[in-house]
């Protein structure tokens, strides 16, 4: 690849030669950065109970179908919404606990399918990394348990197993809970969706035009 | 149909003067009742969001500081994207202008054999007219966007940076999908043609091997890149071709991961009036198994380097595209987008596209305006554009009066005029008396001067002009003086 080193030359120097004169503390004005006014909202003051209803409350604004259970009632939770949905293909992340692979229901897990193979199913069942109540936000990071991105990208029906030990109230709590940077992270608000023909909100265009959540008490 | 407008022109070198660009909008009420509708709901839910949000404002601080540090260091920043990008397997390129971008967009595609190429939508490759050069080139070109399908296939201009079809309503959009995809039964609900949009592109997200994005925020930190969107258009080109290029203008760039935080909380309520938009996508270089396996990211300079320079104009630069100063806007409102003259429109773009054309086109655009401020309220990284747009008529004031062509212009000699007159007090107390004598000619009874000839016309024409006193404050002060002398 014919990689333009007078490009990059020209329009470094140009940015360069703007910038020479601004002020700086210090030799290096990117020390300035940890000194950026930051007075938001870091932390919300919800209880967990409120921050999980927001949270109900908000993915069903965006027309998403929510249901709750408990640990030991969570492979029933399962099979009730994979039953509902009146179909039988599925395809789970090499992640997915093979519990959530609730029988009666034709399963597929995700070694290297081809993308055929995953746009021939009818749905698809991943867990994720962490939920914003505020903002009605799943993160996905596509860890084995919530898959590679095509996998809640081609099936048009997708449940996601969200604990509520992994919600938080306000979307600087996510990025608190971030560990080590992420090289992946879809966030997902509500399934796929359009305003561009008069600003009239239609639910599922080229994404999963189905979103269901289950939350697990933990 | 009903004709959406006379041919507009979004290539600011040869569009028409702001002015003139105006008129087909302004006498198209159809398209005047599309964009008002439009503008109206999106106005409206995100004046619900911001209030409900209850740290909007320390939210906007923290946004325009974040872009304003990154924008004062970029050279630095940008050095960091493209060694992290390089390092986590992806390919940096520079373009200093439109047309090595081009070229570097169309020697990728070529080297990967790719003879069709998917799009998601970016205002950057409108901006450098991408998509004419790379079908002249021989290349399919498939927007991805419902609202870039729209404009695609009705071969129609962006009126708008964030909903670009706004200008087109249900039923123009019915009569364009069903002559292009051979559809007459299609009926004119928003549902059944955003169904069509999606049956029409399937195959191709499938099929075709390479994909041109754009990019909200560029990560130093990580050398990732954010995608924001609604449809999922996105990420099936972000995620099913083998080849991926991605353009994005070198003012994108964020320090770190963590200032994600500020600025997509501010874009989705800003931009749509969500509270987060349906999918925003990040990914860094290539990821073995997962997604493209070939990654490019042009970075495209093509004027932006020329606005660093002063901190005044340097603000226009910190711009997210969230398009709220254009629905915010009263001129913007009557006019559309088209009248701008370039891809860019509205306040953003009357203050943006001069000076990406270095102010030697565009020049009628920081006229744009009516200088209310709505736009500036409404920023979510506090571009204070009325004060850039004052800085800019002054460049243009420059240029113009430093010009021959216009040494004879009324305008310019009457204000030399007025110069030579304002700093000569004889002068200025004759040209006083002469100028009552003649503006009584144009006086009416009412004291009011309702028409002039000539050059004062232009302002008469829309406003009234109160006619001069008999007496100036210093001859009353005068006659007050020697009253008191003679002891009355």
């Amino acid at each position: 690849m014919r990689t333009s080193q007078s490009g990059r030359d020209r329009v470094l120097d140009r940015i360069r030669a703007a910038t020479a004169t601004i002020a700086r503390d210090g030799a290096d004005g990117r020390s300035a950065y940890v000194d950026l006014p930051r007075e938001y909202i870091n932390r919300g003051n919800l209880s967990h109970a409120a921050k999980v209803a927001l949270l109900i409350e908000r993915l069903r604004e965006y027309n998403a179908e929510v249901s709750e259970c408990t640990p030991s009632t969570l492979t029933d939770a399962i099979h009730h919404k994979l039953a509902a949905s009146n179909r039988r293909r599925f395809v789970a992340p090499p992640g997915l606990p093979s519990a959530w692979m609730v029988p009666g229901f034709d399963w597929k897990i995700d070694d290297e399918l081809s993308y055929e193979q995953i746009e021939g199913v009818d749905g698809v069942v991943t867990g994720s990394f962490c939920a914003v109540a505020d903002s009605g936000t799943i993160a996905l990071h596509h860890s084995p348990i919530e898959g590679r991105r095509v996998l809640t990208l081609l099936p048009d029906w997708h449940l996601c197993i969200v604990y509520t030990s992994q919600v938080v109230e306000t979307l600087p709590e996510y990025f608190a809970r971030v560990e080590k940077l992420p090289t992946l992270v879809t966030w997902i608000s509500g399934p796929s969706a359009t305003a561009d023909i008069e600003m009239t909100r239609i639910k599922g265009v080229h994404g999963p035009r189905h979103l269901n959540v289950i939350l697990v008490q933990d | 149909m009903s004709k959406i407008a006379e041919d507009p022109v979004l290539d600011p070198t040869i569009a028409l003067p702001f002015p003139a660009a105006a008129l087909p909008a302004l006498r198209d009420p159809q398209l005047r009742k599309n964009v008002a509708h439009a503008i109206d709901v999106i106005q409206e839910k995100r004046g619900k969001l911001v209030v409900e949000k209850s740290d909007w404002q320390a939210l906007r601080v923290s946004a325009a500081a974040i872009r304003t540090h990154a924008l004062e260091n970029l050279g630095s920043y940008l050095e960091q994207f493209e060694a992290r990008c390089t390092a986590a397997g992806g390919h940096v390129h520079w373009a200093s202008d439109a047309g090595e971008a081009r070229q570097l967009i169309l020697e990728i595609l070529r080297k990967e054999g790719a003879d069709e190429v998917i799009k998601i939508k970016t205002m950057t490759s409108a901006e450098i007219q991408l998509n004419p050069f790379l079908e002249a080139a021989g290349l399919s070109v498939y927007e991805t966007d419902l609202a870039e399908i729209i404009l695609q296939l009705g071969h129609q201009e962006p009126s708008h940076i964030v909903v670009p079809a706004l200008h087109i309503n249900r039923s123009q959009v019915r009569e364009i999908f069903a002559q292009s995809m051979n559809r007459p039964d299609l009926p004119d609900d928003p549902q059944a043609l955003t169904a069509a949009a999606r049956e029409y592109l399937r195959r191709k997200f499938l099929q075709v091997p390479a994909a041109i994005s754009g990019a909200n925020f560029l990560i130093a930190e990580t050398g990732g890149v954010v995608i924001v969107e609604s449809e999922g258009n996105g990420r099936m080109c972000l995620t099913l071709p083998r080849t991926l290029i991605t353009l994005a203008g070198i003012e994108k760039v964020l320090p770190c991961f963590n200032d994600l935080e500020v600025m997509l909380q501010v874009l989705a309520r800003s931009a749509t009036g969500e509270r987060m938009n349906p999918y925003t996508s990040l990914w860094s270089g290539v990821t073995p198994g997962d997604g493209p396996q070939n990654f490019h990211v042009v970075l495209l300079d093509n004027g932006r380097s020329s606005i660093l320079e002063k901190a005044k104009e340097r603000q226009t630069l910190r711009c997210i595209r969230c398009g709220a100063c254009m629905n915010a806007c009263p001129v913007y409102r009557q006019t559309g987008g088209h009248a701008y003259g370039s891809v860019y429109p509205g306040p953003i773009g009357a203050i943006l596209t001069p000076q990406l054309m270095q102010m030697r086109h565009a020049q009628s655009l920081p006229y744009a305006s009516s200088l209310c401020g709505a736009c500036y309220d409404v920023c979510p990284v506090k571009i204070n554009i009325p004060e850039i747009l004052i800085d800019l008529r002054a460049q243009v004031v420059d240029q113009e009066r430093r010009s021959l062509g216009k040494f004879f212009d009324p305008l310019y000699l009457g204000l030399r005029i007025a110069a030579l007159l304002f700093s000569r007090a004889r002068l200025f107390h004759l040209a006083q008396k002469f100028g009552r004598i003649a503006a009584g000619l144009f006086t009416k009874r009412d004291g009011w001067i309702h028409s002039m000839p000539s050059v004062g016309g232009k302002w008469t024409q829309t406003r009234d002009l109160r006619g001069l006193p008999n007496q100036t404050f210093r001859e009353w002060w005068q006659t007050r003086e020697a009253d008191r002398r003679r002891g009355r």
